[in-house]
């Protein structure tokens, strides 16, 4: 039951994390140069921008989930063990935004599934 | 190039924090996510644990560096490095904090690894006429 809840919470934070994240950094756009003050704009430039944002949150749930749950589970185990939201994010495409799934990505998708019921064999 | 040194610097720095977060958790003891107190009581005495603070510190790098790689190239470019860093972490796991890795877990590390190059290559695919939406947008 543990086991189940702590991959749910960081399967569905990781997926929604890696959504916001991507969009906002294409809305945010290129980091120009890695001189001290470029990065310090570009830094708050990020911050401003909703999507970064909320994928900052979301991937802050999933962090705090993942420490507390180092505490009982092994590395080897658990890191793997987070793809699943991969598995999750691409039927969510798939049911929730209706978008075309290509057949190699069902392909991954399934592999990534397969993988993760691996790791829970004993 | 450029590129391609963050993300091996992010993965390495991925792979230190768990290393570091596992050890400094392992020393505060067993944290139960359904028990709101205990939980509050073990993070706060967390604070307290410099291993974990470099394991913090490390997840901060490996994520600052992610969000640079992922403005200078497209997702499907940074899909592969994690997979690698997946592979990555379970070596750590086995080697650094001396973990029993069965062959399974090695295996489905690998199929893990294996599907996520899947995903990033269905995303470089030239998307089909009328077909543009799914294969061009990354895991979601």
């Amino acid at each position: 039951m543990r086991t189940v809840l702590t991959l749910a919470v960081l399967s569905l934070c990781g997926a929604l994390g890696d959504l916001y994240l991507a969009k906002g950094m294409q809305q945010v756009g290129a980091l120009p140069t890695l001189r001290l003050r470029a990065l310090l704009v570009f830094g708050r430039t990020m911050a401003r921008t909703g999507a970064v944002r909320l994928g900052v949150l979301c991937l802050i749930v999933n962090f705090v989930t993942l420490v507390v749950a180092l505490s009982w589970a092994e590395v080897s185990f658990l890191v793997p063990a987070t793809a699943l939201h991969f598995v999750l994010a691409t039927l969510g495409a798939k049911w929730l935004l209706h978008e075309h799934i290509s057949g190699v990505r069902w392909c991954g998708t399934l592999l990534v599934g397969l993988g993760v019921a691996l790791l829970t064999l004993p | 190039m450029k590129t391609v040194v963050v993300l091996l610097l992010a993965l390495l720095a991925q792979a230190g924090g768990n290393v570091c977060l596992s050890t400094g958790m392992r020393v505060l003891g067993v944290a139960s996510p359904l028990d709101g107190s205990a939980l509050g009581a073990l993070l706060l005495q967390g604070l307290a644990t410099p291993t974990l603070w470099l394991g913090i510190g490390l997840l901060g790098v490996f994520f600052a560096l992610y969000a640079v790689a992922l403005s200078w190239t497209e997702l499907s470019v940074v899909l592969p490095a994690t997979a690698v860093g997946y592979i990555l972490n379970v070596a750590c796991g086995a080697y650094i904090l001396h973990e029993a890795v069965p062959p399974a877990r090695w295996a489905g590390a690998g199929l893990i690894g294996l599907g996520l190059c899947c995903v990033a290559w269905s995303v470089r695919r030239p998307a089909r006429p009328g077909r543009t939406r799914g294969d061009t947008c990354g895991p979601c």
